[in-house]
């Protein structure tokens, strides 16, 4: 198969960007989309054109959430539930005409090319995603008193990995769907309930100190959420958040 | 965190109060809709006029009227407001358009919104600066023992008696025989004149009629009510999904609520303008 690539370069955070077109060719159907950058950038440093295009990615088998391109007008591409590692070539027509674009928010600034720094996410858990109660030991999982759906359901939101396609897709470039997931996982469990009112204070106001947007329902992010978390877990902080604004009666801490 | 953190409206409050004002707006609508009803009774406006009487003097409802008022300007406000926040939160663009499947509603909810304030202002100016005595109508009603008994001695001039006479004439009297209906703005001008303590008020029956038998106000008001259905239908889903009300048990029956309500008040609303322009028509 052979493509013509339109690729965001940008030397730095400060430098201005541009598209660069690249032609690849013999590429197999059942090369991924990263298998199919690194033979671009393997051609660019042989044959001494650019340099090489910077990329994120880690585990390539769509857990780690490094990985993430903006491909065609859908972040990690035109697929559902997929990061853009498990994304195959096969997707694509053969000779297509292939946009990738970086991540684009104001929380996630570029570092180079297509990589950004989503550090952002990280000061969202250090601000309250966490449980600090002491809990003991690890107990025997049926010691839990937790339910079953419960479990489940708190299973489901922390499978977000962090990726950031839900900012990416979102209009106003909100973390909604990624503070709700973490919200939401945690309040759902016994060990992590008890502080669920002041975790929730705490990582939506930092949501909100680092320039994400705010939501306006349009699910974008549940549309595009490589691991499919629901738009149930934005409601679920929304409603943790509106009992902290009128239960939130805890003794400040000293 | 403390007390002020909160007080600078967190973006999730924002919504909330967003929701809030706008779930007031979505039962008044309801309200509106019903309202309208009465102008397909066929009873020369009778029940429509004693209904904007009570609504134009009773004080419960003027004091529901301020506060459905200031949840207009405030929901208004807060949407501008949100729109003004989430600005340059994307400072470059993609140079593709997104190609993600949204809630097109949501997505368009801004410019319906933004639409919609522009076609109520028109609506406005038909109706509610009448009422407002802001904007001059075309219409006028009024309590006709109320301006008799308010200058029983005074000599009524010519012109007035006129005005009455054939207002009387053209059967503009109402069923119970208490009120003329259908006065011009010159009639009621004159009958002003004579009788300084009469209050006159907008007859809403006939300048509904009056408007709804041009044919592009009609066009205009099905347009309006089609961009509040689209308006709505983000409305309805968002306000319980802002509430926190959106669970895996009953979000499928909450969107097919909105659904419904949407038609409803949709349909409602357009049946008014479509039967008055089709009696016109006949007539």
């Amino acid at each position: 198969m052979n493509f013509t690539l339109h690729i965001w370069r940008q030397e730095n955070a400060t430098a201005e960007g541009h598209f660069e077109t690249y032609k690849v060719s013999d590429i197999s159907p059942d090369c991924s989309f990263l298998e199919m950058l690194d033979i671009l950038n393997e051609q660019l440093i042989n044959d001494k054109i650019a340099h090489p295009v910077c990329f994120d990615n880690d585990c390539r088998e769509g857990i780690c959430g490094m990985c993430g391109l903006y491909i065609n007008g859908r972040p990690h591409g035109n697929d559902d539930g997929i990061t853009t590692c498990q994304l195959h070539m096969r997707k694509f027509h053969d000779g297509d005409e292939i946009w990738i674009e970086p991540w684009r928010a104001k929380a996630f600034p570029i570092i180079r090319d297509l990589v950004v720094d989503r550090s952002a996410f990280d000061k969202i858990i250090q601000a309250g995603g966490y449980i600090s109660v002491t809990t003991g030991g690890v107990p025997d999982a049926n010691t839990i008193p937790v339910p079953k759906r419960f479990a489940d359901m708190a299973m489901d939101a922390a499978e977000c990995i962090g990726c950031g396609a839900c900012v990416a897709a979102c209009k106003n470039a909100s973390a909604m769907l990624f503070v709700g997931a973490k919200v939401a996982h945690l309040a759902m469990l016994p060990q992590g309930h008890v502080e669920a009112q002041e975790r929730v204070k705490k990582m939506v106001c930092r949501m909100d100190e680092l320039g994400f947007g705010s939501c306006t329902n349009t699910y974008a992010c549940e549309a595009e959420c490589p691991k499919q978390i629901k738009r149930q877990n934005i409601a679920r902080m929304n409603r943790e958040w509106i009992k902290q604004l009128f239960a939130g009666n805890h003794k400040p801490a000293e | 965190m403390n007390n002020e953190k909160i007080l600078k409206l967190s973006s999730i409050t924002k919504k909330l109060l967003l929701a809030l004002f706008g779930t007031f707006l979505l039962v008044f609508l309801l309200f509106h809709m019903v309202a309208n009803l009465f102008i397909l009774a066929d009873d020369g406006g009778d029940a429509y006029s004693a209904f904007c009487h009570f609504m134009g003097t009773n004080m419960f409802v003027k004091v529901a009227e301020l506060v459905l008022l200031g949840c207009f300007i405030l929901h208004i406000g807060l949407a501008g407001y949100l729109w003004f926040c989430n600005r340059g939160k994307r400072p470059v663009r993609y140079h593709q358009p997104s190609r993600t499947k949204t809630a097109k509603g949501s997505k368009l909810a801004m410019i319906s919104g933004s639409l919609l304030l522009v076609l109520l202002i028109f609506h406005f100016y038909d109706f509610y600066f009448v009422k407002l005595n802001v904007v001059k109508g075309g219409h006028y009603m009024v309590k006709t023992e109320e301006f008799v008994l308010s200058n029983p001695d005074q000599e009524v001039s010519e012109e007035a008696q006129i005005v009455v006479m054939k207002a009387i004439q053209d059967q503009k009297v109402s069923s119970d025989g208490q009120s003329l209906r259908d006065l011009s703005l010159e009639d009621k001008e004159i009958l002003q004149q004579n009788f300084p303590d009469a209050e006159f008020e907008p007859d809403f029956y006939n300048t509904a009629h009056d408007k709804f038998s041009v044919w592009h106000i009609v066009l205009c008001y099905l347009v309006f009510f089609f961009v509040v259905g689209l308006h709505i239908r983000h409305g309805f889903e968002s306000a319980f999904q802002t509430f926190g009300l959106n669970h895996y048990k009953y979000s499928r029956l909450i969107q097919i609520l909105g659904i419904i309500y949407c038609w409803i008040v949709c349909l409602g609303f357009a049946v008014v303008p479509l039967t008055v322009f089709i009696k016109s028509l006949i007539a």
